[in-house]
């Protein structure tokens, strides 16, 4: 499975029939620090994911039409969960707020808060 | 799925069994913002009504050939939709609508 930011929709009236009624979104996959890995892919929604959330994409035939109960979907990449927090060696992604994470796109430049402040705020969340 | 845009087609007169009437498609694959990555290839029309210019999405590997009519066929890009318009959720740019 990869990390992921919701970005977008698709908006298609012309489909493929199994992709009728289903929310396709736009997702710039995230590299385990929260920043963008390079590349997206558009996933369809099962779990009503929004603007700016990190998102768990599953990016596997079988398992996507299992979870969309829709055996013979032409469907691989689904999103599958909405991510609260990854922790580890980098900095914890803390996702929250889509304003957070509107905010943390508009200067993609800035620097990321790194070590103690941001693992210490973890702790005592 | 990925954001592509069709580019040209393919006339295929002797062809593998099960790809009869199935229209094929060039595309360039695009990135979010519309700029074209990677390089080109030939995908199999499943919506009948991808033409050039026309930006559309497409889907790889195996679940390509389960778009198609008949499922077992030796399709490993297909297009399953024609793509309206790519909105941003939050202010970001993402793309504009389609052509």
């Amino acid at each position: 499975m990869k990390l992921a930011r919701v970005v977008g929709t698709v908006v298609s009236t012309i489909n493929s029939p199994d992709l009728d009624g289903r929310t396709l979104l736009l997702c710039d996959l995230l590299d385990p620090s929260g920043t963008p890995a390079g590349g997206y892919l558009i996933a369809v929604d099962s779990v009503g994911a929004g603007a700016g959330e990190t998102v768990l994409i599953l990016d596997e035939g079988n398992s996507a039409r299992q979870v969309l109960a829709a055996p013979g979907a032409p469907i691989r990449t689904v999103v599958v969960g909405i991510v609260d927090t990854v922790t580890g060696k980098e900095p914890d992604i803390r996702p929250a707020a889509a304003g957070a994470a509107a905010a943390t796109r508009r200067s993609p430049k800035a620097p990321r808060r790194r070590g103690g402040g941001t693992r210490s705020d973890a702790d005592h969340a | 799925m990925q954001l592509a845009r069709v580019i040209g087609t393919v006339v295929a007169t002797v062809k593998a069994p099960g790809l009869e009437g199935v229209k094929l498609l060039v595309i360039q694959p695009l990135d979010r913002h519309l700029a074209p990555v990677g390089s080109q290839l030939v995908a199999a029309d499943a919506v009948h009504m991808a033409g050039p210019g026309e930006l559309v999405y497409f889907v790889a590997a195996r679940e390509a050939a389960e778009a198609m009519p008949d499922r077992f066929v030796p399709v490993d890009h297909a297009i399953v939709g024609i793509v309206d318009a790519v909105r941003s959720l939050a202010g970001d740019d993402p793309a504009e609508g389609a052509s």
